[in-house]
């Protein structure tokens, strides 16, 4: 147990919010994370996930309730770098015609000199490791490289938290591999969306569940995911590596 | 699209010679003024030293000439018409007869200026467009003062270009899969071609506001766009210089032959 | 229909560039006064690059097949933003597909762009004078589209029968504009059909793109 009082770095309450032709996409969503907490967010479509991001970065505004990011309120369309959003669709986040330029991009909008913004750039081409891809366009790359590609323009801004929303989405095996690892290695505080269950156990040291606008439950993941009821009531299912294993298929001792 | 079309002209950009080497500033302005001078050109005896110029700026970009071949065949319907045309319609002095046609000497002339000019320019053109990546130009443009509304257009109009003709094709075959044959004409096949154009535009639209947002995320719009990092060392200014020289030499030669009648 | 390099005197060139760029000028200085322009940035470039790829639709008319010009849709959907998207498209087309040309960019911008605005007020009517409907939408898509090809062509026709160098006499050279303009009437029907069809279709999917697209006044926010 922390003795230290630490400031969380968002803090959501009562948030609510409701698109014209959708009403309750979000409803009085209340939730807490501190620095350097992971927390991944789980359940099925349509349960306001996006929306949530979105409404947390100040893209959307909400109907009602308050966002505090880091000690300060966060109103609709304010700029704070500290937090960052990798979107699920990367062409969306991928606009420049070279990889460079999009990653640099951000700090550029921060009005860095030259020399910061190249710096910027080429540390965060060097970390998500697609320096080789620097001068390339992003319409030539491949599923896999156009993620790490945009996280890298989302880092080059040094972000704090960072949101991924499914970052899984369209990746092949090695790719995927490449990403928990990523994600296993940051520094920043996460908070990850994502259908893929084994991604968020491996990566995540809490899970928020949420469904039809609300946050049903918040917990420690292995806990959480292994209720079948608690899943399965949410469209969701038990993963895989949770689920004993009645005939051994994993091979000989130690198994998996 | 896809592997069918190749839109852009990339191909050679990184081929190595002194018009690649050249910096693009001076390069877009030398040359752009090149191909001005050349289209002020009407004497036929500038025509031999026009050719002689492209050809000199073709052979110094080390491209293929297969390349230039390939590309000068795409413009050619209407000056097809052209041809066809101007020999049998324009001037009084008839040197030929095929048929119930009248082939005239001036229109003839008239044809050969217009095609030699054609040809040097689009010459020229490839050399300035293709001897650097497309991107690179654009940014030099913005660099000439082009409004950064324009450029911002641009640039992000030519990154998405590829998308959305991946996703016309995509949505093509899709329509092809379901048994659609653009070949007949009529009402529903028009309808359908709408319907494909249309949700081409939506689907943009709607990716756009996407990509507005990730814009929004990250600092689109607070700080004016950073200043370029071209420079023009003394050879590039030489260069352009040079060119210049031979673009008002052009000039200066056309008006004193019209001057003297020719 | 895009007039390709060598075949027009620099003079008119030169004027076509002028042109363009008072009608560049114009555009963006009529985007800017609006509120919060860069906006719309995003979406002029993509609805940009979707209409330079939607140009390539072929459309079947015996015995051949042809490309639409579009510009007269553009315009409806685009509003001030479509002058600068077809300047654009048409810098593509001439260095990518050496399709139209560098000296006569200007020339080519102002004879499809500027009919491009004038599709865009006409389009603005349909709103006028009664309640939006279907069928005002229709009808006044058509003249858009129609009438966006027509004035191109209109001036096409006038460029090429003054300045290639022809030596007809004036009443042959009237003939010639009146011959060139009326070949081109099917087309015109051509495409205001197809602009009353995507009209509607985005009345439909996407009533938005119609309203407030990139450049409607009428916004509200």
């Amino acid at each position: 147990m922390e003795s230290q009082m630490q400031r969380p770095a968002l803090s959501i309450s009562r948030l609510s919010f409701s698109y014209p032709d959708k009403p309750d996409v979000l409803r009085d969503v209340r939730l807490e994370i501190m620095p350097g907490e992971r927390i991944g967010l789980i359940g099925p479509n349509g349960a306001g996930k996006t929306t949530l991001f979105l409404t947390i970065c100040g893209v959307l505004k909400p109907d009602a309730g308050e966002i505090t990011l880091f000690g300060e309120p966060m109103k609709h369309r304010d700029f704070r770098p500290e937090i960052g959003m990798v979107f699920q669709n990367s062409d969306d986040q991928l606009f420049c015609p070279s990889v460079r330029d999009d990653v640099a991009f951000g700090p550029q909008n921060l009005g860095f000199p030259k020399e910061e913004v190249a710096a910027r750039a080429t540390e965060a081409l060097s970390t998500t490791g697609v320096l080789a891809l620097a001068d390339r366009a992003p319409h030539h790359l491949s599923g896999g490289e156009k993620r790490m590609v945009s996280i890298a323009g989302v880092l080059a801004m040094r972000p704090r938290l960072v949101i991924y929303d499914e970052p899984n989405a369209n990746l092949d095996i090695r790719s995927r591999r490449r990403l928990i690892r990523f994600l296993q290695a940051s520094e920043e505080t996460l908070l990850i969306a994502s259908h893929d269950l084994e991604l968020i156990l491996e990566v995540c040291n809490r899970v928020i569940l949420m469904d039809e606008g609300r946050i049903v439950t918040d917990g420690n993941p292995r806990r959480l995911m292994s209720d079948v009821a608690l899943m399965e009531a949410h469209g969701l299912e038990k993963p895989h590596s949770l689920v004993p294993h009645t005939e051994p298929h994993h091979g000989k001792a130690g198994g998996n | 699209m896809g592997q069918g079309m190749k839109i852009g002209l990339d191909e050679y950009a990184d081929v190595d010679s002194a018009l690649h080497r050249w910096e693009p500033r001076s390069k877009l302005v030398g040359l752009m003024t090149l191909i001005f001078a050349f289209s002020f050109v009407q004497d036929l005896r500038l025509l031999p030293a026009m050719l002689a110029v492209t050809a000199v700026l073709y052979t110094a970009s080390r491209m293929p000439l297969s390349f230039l071949l390939t590309r000068l065949r795409a413009p050619g319907f209407f000056l097809l018409i052209v041809a066809l045309l101007l020999p049998f319609l324009s001037g009084s002095t008839v040197v030929a007869r095929i048929g119930p046609l009248a082939l005239r000497q001036e229109g003839c002339l008239a044809l050969l200026v217009i095609v030699v000019k054609f040809v040097s320019i689009l010459t020229t053109g490839l050399v300035l467009f293709g001897t650097a990546p497309f991107l690179t130009t654009i940014k030099a443009m913005r660099a000439l003062g082009l409004p950064s509304i324009l450029a911002d257009m641009t640039l992000f109009s030519y990154r998405y270009l590829y998308e959305v003709g991946d996703d016309l094709q995509v949505m093509q075959t899709a329509m092809g899969l379901c048994g659609f044959r653009a070949h007949c004409p009529g009402g529903r096949t028009l309808g359908t071609l709408a319907s494909l154009a249309g949700s081409l535009l939506v689907r943009s639209y709607e990716q756009s506001e996407r990509v507005y947002k990730a814009m929004m995320l990250r600092g689109y719009g607070r700080a004016p766009r950073l200043r370029h990092e071209f420079q023009a060392r003394l050879r590039d200014v030489i260069a352009l210089g040079g060119v210049l020289v031979v673009a008002a030499g052009f000039v200066a030669v056309e008006i004193s032959l019209r001057g003297l009648g020719g | 229909m895009h007039i390709p390099d060598g075949v027009l005197p620099v003079a008119v060139s030169a004027a076509g560039y002028a042109t363009t760029g008072a009608a560049t000028w114009y555009s963006l200085r009529k985007i800017s006064q609006k509120e919060n322009p860069q906006e719309n940035i995003p979406k002029a470039s993509l609805l940009t690059a979707a209409f330079f790829v939607a140009s390539w639709i072929h459309v079947p008319v015996p015995p051949t097949s042809v490309h639409l010009v579009l510009n007269g849709l553009l315009g409806a959907v685009l509003g001030y933003y479509s002058f600068p998207a077809i300047l654009i498209g048409l810098f593509f087309q001439a260095v990518m597909l050496q399709h139209g040309g560098l000296t006569t960019l200007g020339v080519n911008a102002t004879m499809m762009g500027a009919p491009a605005l004038l599709a865009h007020f006409v389009f603005r009517l349909r709103n006028v004078g009664g309640k939006e409907s279907r069928v005002r939408t229709g009808v006044f898509g058509f003249l858009a589209g129609a009438g966006g090809l027509g004035i191109a062509v209109l001036i096409f026709s006038i460029l090429l029968t003054t300045f290639i160098p022809t030596h007809l006499d004036a009443a042959a050279e009237r003939a010639s504009i009146c011959v060139l303009a009326l070949a081109h009437a099917p087309l015109m029907v051509l495409e205001g059909i197809f602009t009353t069809l995507v009209v509607l279709f985005l009345r439909r999917v996407k009533p938005e793109l119609l309203d407030n697209g990139a450049g409607d006044e009428n916004r509200t926010r």
